[in-house]
């Protein structure tokens, strides 16, 4: 102790808590990684939120992204200048926009694309682009194009590599200049997809004149964009666009919380929130108990100082105020760790997830009011932890504190049942009575060794509840091999057709409407699935994997939109087409079915059509397909005319399985890492003040001739039992926090099914086991430096 | 007065120490606790160790009960040398043959009277029941309290209790009555003067009470770290005479 012993500047009662520090430096580290984490995660998650959201909007303003969209059959370019003119819009702007599908040299597969017009000068106003690399078209070089950077990248092409698309049937070799990111393709979606599979749907951004040729819609836009005034009443803005668009085919103009790219971020953000904000109260409750632990053993053993304190005159404020240091002194290395270590997690996590969003940059910062909050956050932490034990300090009077402390008391009937139990060795019956006898202490380092495995269960079943997704999804809902849409309805022979192409073995009408679904107040655009009953491929199907088939008559709604439109079965909800006749009926809602994917409104085909008025009509086919002739066929439907767009099912499985495999590992990843971080907190701070409480008794049994080993015993059985314990609490608390993950996981865009699985609770048992098998091992070598003289000697 | 080791050496030697020297820390500082004590212990006899604090006599019984290492000279258990056991050999050697009884009893608070004892007659190779051994002490009624339901001469007697129950060799007693009052003390006293005649376990006792001395077969007297006088009593009084 040297090194402190030049501290004479310092008031005595200042020396003793430094001495106290360096004699606890072992629990207090414990206890300062809690804090660390806990400050840590609330700086990190709060702080790379905050960041993403703040350099989404900076993109989003910056590159001037539509407030509202609309598209329609063919608008007169004038027409957009009526829209710009009406009140609160402040900029509008039109293009042309089309699927088409491309091919590249050498590749089957084909390209489903999204071509936009570009202006024919300058910049587009709206939804601007980030050039990444190469150049704009010049003007007047109509075979000029941009490609989404996405792409580019995942097809593995460069700079002046040539695609070949088809336009309207007619075929045109385009060749990329630049690639890009784009505001309204933060994530790029197929097409009745709902997850990027960004090496095979490529945004191309390509010459007006040409598009406008290729798809008669020359002076006229078929999609336009507007940016609005803030304080708009954006809701009466869309009734007076419909009511101007309705007579050029107009199918219902939308948010931008509505556009698909935009729903996805926020919904990932809202995601990445729930998972982030889950931790630090967990450490923070975790650094409270420790913080409790710590202080009530280090005033049981100075009872006879605090009482020697006070029989000198020393005020019971003075005691309490040397104790409540102490406890700060002690969480104070863990919010400067924690500070440094959450600014620098915040910005790692900030980096990645700017790449896993593509976002052209990234403003990371951490206010000063979240640091404040985090070591508020912190410090609240550490006084409940020590509030018991300093008031127990407080309340000591200076006599009974002086008075040697009386042999513990055990008795009582647990106690006695101990004793009554057959085949227990004496050792064993030690380590029960001594949890029985502080039961809260139990229930406590229980639940805190449960909280761990609760992480990392939660954690860990997000990757079975996708994979139950994908299965659910795939395996019994989409079980065709390729799903092809249409570039405009067509008649029952266009499904004959495909039937007939060698290689098809079986064929299904694919029929889907863009509608808006009204309940009082409550408005939703959706689109409508429609399918025949007993259809074979590709299915409704519940959460369970449950097959739903149409209704005769009326709708079946999903979860989400009916959560979203305040309706149950037996309601009525109007149901206005936005395409074709746009008829619109009130439709009878038949049932609610929590469906994995898409699919919010489902109705017979029959039904639609008769609604409809145009006699059957599809919007698509799905195919199964001889897998031998997939190349042949793929090359055939390419060159197929109408045909707008074909899913490679396999392929969009694939797609996500990659996507969210890439989130989830890194997720699982940090929170097996926090986990076994809680774990040791935990268990090494349990065992210290274990070792600390029984030195006498571990010492003593050493002298009596009990070994090492068996004297280790006490200490380990004691950890393994409260490790068991907290099994039950733990897998309980983890079932509890799936489901809430889940709960908040699941949107609008699909339902996350609760499926974990036994082999992750054995995981997650295996961790914790490991975790606290490797503290003990750490803390059980103590009981090699035990003072087997001293114990002859002392009292206690 | 004494006449040398082997007059007053009655039956076989149990241990035999040969310069026995123990010095804690080095250079200036160096604290000499023992300066070559050489001595023999007699099977079944009982001692008792006098001395003031500071003189030797713990760290004396500290080395023959296998917990410190001596730093010169030798300890002969039976044949076996002491002093060159590493820590396992002496855990087996206290496990086996000694058995400690400790000024403040450090009995396990959570454990009974009857488990206190069964705690080591679960490690013994024969040992007496627990019930037996608290019998000896006067226990058997009160098998089942718990340390803090028991008088302190009580819970002293549950450390006899448990320090014979494996029929030890040799016991250890490290001021055994320090902490009780007189009357209590003499009981404990009893209870270690009929253990050391019914069972014969050769009995070493550490105390500041120079009238316990009485009941001795053998006094070692130490003084700065030596063993300054050693004397048989002719008579041996019972415990129960005893008065201070």
């Amino acid at each position: 102790m040297s090194h402190l012993a030049r501290l004479d500047w310092l008031p005595v009662l200042d020396r003793k808590l430094l001495r106290d520090m360096w004699r606890l430096r072992g629990p207090s580290f414990a206890i300062a990684l809690m804090i660390a984490a806990g400050v840590g995660m609330v700086l990190m998650s709060f702080g790379m939120m905050r960041s993403l959201e703040a350099t989404r909007d900076a993109y989003y303003d910056r590159y001037r992204f539509a407030d509202i969209f609309v598209t329609a059959k063919r608008v007169p370019r004038h027409i957009v200048a009526d829209l710009a003119a009406l009140p609160g819009v402040r900029l509008a702007e039109g293009r042309i926009t089309a699927g088409a599908l491309a091919a590249l040299p050498g590749v089957a597969e084909p390209i489903n694309t999204r071509m936009h017009s570009l202006p024919l000068s300058g910049r587009p106003m709206i939804n601007d682009l980030v050039l990444r690399q190469g150049r704009w078209p010049e003007p007047g070089r109509a075979n000029e194009i941009l490609a989404n950077e996405a792409f580019v990248q995942a097809a593995h092409l460069g700079l002046g590599d040539v695609m070949s698309v088809i336009l309207n049937g007619k075929r045109e070799q385009l060749q990329i200049v630049g690639t890009v990111l784009s505001p309204e393709y933060v994530y790029a979606i197929p097409p009745g997809q709902i997850f990027p599979d960004n090496g095979r749907f490529a945004i191309l951004w390509a010459d007006r004149d040409m598009l406008a040729a290729a798809f008669d819609l020359t002076d006229a836009v078929n999609e336009i964009m507007l940016r609005v005034e803030s304080g708009t009443d954006r809701a009466d803005l869309i009734r007076r666009i419909d009511t101007r668009l309705a007579s050029y085919g107009g199918t219902g103009a939308y948010r931008r919380e509505d556009q698909i790219s935009e729903r996805f971020v926020a919904n990932e953000l809202r995601q990445l929130k729930t998972m982030t904000t889950v931790l630090p109260p967990i450490f923070l409750a975790v650094s409270a108990f420790l913080t409790h632990v710590v202080l009530s053993r280090l005033i049981d053993t100075e009872r006879e100082i605090i009482g020697l304190l006070k029989a000198f005159g020393y005020r019971t404020a003075a005691i309490v105020f040397h104790y409540l240091k102490l406890a700060l002194l002690l969480s104070l290395g863990g919010m400067v760790l924690g500070t440094l270590f959450g600014t620098w997690l915040g910005r790692g996590l900030a980096v990645m997830y700017q790449q896993f969003f593509v976002f052209p940059f990234l403003q990371f910062r951490i206010d000063p009011d979240l640091y404040a909050l985090a070591l508020l956050a912190a410090l609240g932490s550490v006084m409940s932890g020590c509030l018991f034990a300093i008031r127990r300090a407080a309340a000591l009077t200076p006599a009974a504190a002086m008075q040697p402390p009386l042999v513990a008391h055990y008795g009582g009937r647990i106690a006695a049942a101990i004793g009554q139990m057959r085949g227990l060795d004496e050792l064993t019956r030690i380590i029960l009575r001594g949890l029985v006898r502080r039961p809260l202490r139990t229930l406590l380092t229980a639940i805190g060794i449960g909280a761990a495995l609760a992480l990392y269960i939660a954690s860990a079943s997000s990757h079975d509840n996708v994979e139950r997704l994908i299965q659910v999804s795939f395996d019994q809902a989409k079980r065709e091999d390729l799903m092809i849409s249409f570039t405009e309805p067509r008649g029952p022979d266009a499904l004959a057709a495909l039937g007939r192409m060698p290689g098809v073995l079986r064929v299904e009408p694919l029929r889907a409407v863009g509608a808006i679904l009204r309940h009082g107040a409550a408005t939703k655009r959706e689109g409508i699935t429609a399918s025949t009953p007993g259809a074979d491929l590709s299915r409704l199907v519940d959460i369970a994997g449950r097959v739903v088939e149409p209704p005769e008559s009326g709708l079946i709604v999903s979860t989400a939109l009916a959560r979203s439109l305040a309706i149950a079965p037996g309601d009525h909800v109007e149901v206005e087409v936005t395409e074709g006749r746009r008829p619109s009926w009130s439709a009878h809602v038949i049932a609610v079915v929590d469906s994995p994917i898409g699919a919010p409104a489902f109705m017979s085909i029959d039904e639609l059509d008769r609604r409809l008025g145009e006699g059957a009509r599809l919007s698509g086919a799905y195919l199964a397909i001889d897998d031998s002739q997939r190349d042949e066929i793929l090359r055939a439907l390419r060159d197929t005319p109408k045909i707008g767009g074909i899913a490679i099912i396999e392929a969009s499985r694939r797609a996500i399985r990659d996507t969210i495999a890439e989130t989830m590992g890194i997720m699982t990843l940090f929170n097996t890492g926090f986990a076994a971080l809680i774990v040791f907190g935990v268990v090494y701070n349990n065992a210290r003040v274990s070792l600390a409480e029984r030195s006498r008794d571990l010492a003593s049994l050493r002298v009596l001739g009990f070994r090492k080993s068996e004297v280790a015993y006490l200490l380990v059985g004691e950890l393994a039992l409260l490790t068991l314990l907290a099994l039950p609490i733990g897998i309980g608390m983890g079932i509890a926090l799936s489901h809430y993950i889940v709960d908040t996981f699941s949107g609008d865009l699909f339902t996350i099914p609760f499926a974990l699985t036994p082999a992750t609770v054995a995981r997650a048992i295996l961790v914790v086991f490991t975790a606290a098998a490797g503290t003990a091992w750490l803390v059980s070598r103590r009981v090699g430096q035990l003072d087997l003289v001293a114990v002859l000697k002392t009292r206690d | 007065m004494t006449n040398g080791t082997d007059a007053i050496l009655t039956g076989e030697p149990l241990y035999r120490v040969e310069g026995l020297t123990k010095t804690y820390g080095s250079g200036p500082t160096a604290v000499h606790a023992l300066r070559g004590v050489d001595l023999e212990i007699g099977s079944g006899e009982l001692i008792v160790l006098l001395g003031p604090s500071g003189s030797g006599k713990s760290t004396m019984l500290n080395i023959l009960g296998g917990l410190d290492a001596a730093s010169a000279g030798h300890v002969w258990f039976d044949d076996a040398d002491l002093t060159g056991c590493d820590d396992r050999a002496l855990t087996a050697y206290r496990r086996q043959h000694v058995g400690f009884v400790f000024q403040f009893y450090n009995l396990v608070a959570s454990l009974t009277a009857r488990e206190n004892v069964a705690l080591i007659t679960d490690i013994a190779a024969d040992p007496l029941a627990p019930e037996a051994a608290l019998a000896m002490v006067g226990l058997d009624a009160r098998l089942d309290h718990f340390p803090a339901q028991l008088s302190g001469g009580e819970q002293q007697r549950v450390a006899i209790a448990r320090a014979i129950a494996k029929k030890p060799r040799v016991l250890f007693c490290d001021e055994p009555t320090g902490a009780l009052d007189s009357q209590t003390g003499i009981l404990v006293l009893e209870a270690l003067q009929h253990v050391n005649q019914t069972l014969g376990t050769t009995t070493l006792i550490i105390t500041h009470n120079a009238v316990i001395a009485d009941i001795a077969d053998v006094v070692w007297q130490f003084a700065d770290g030596q063993l300054v006088d050693r004397r048989r009593n002719r008579v041996r009084r019972t415990a129960s005479a005893l008065r201070w």
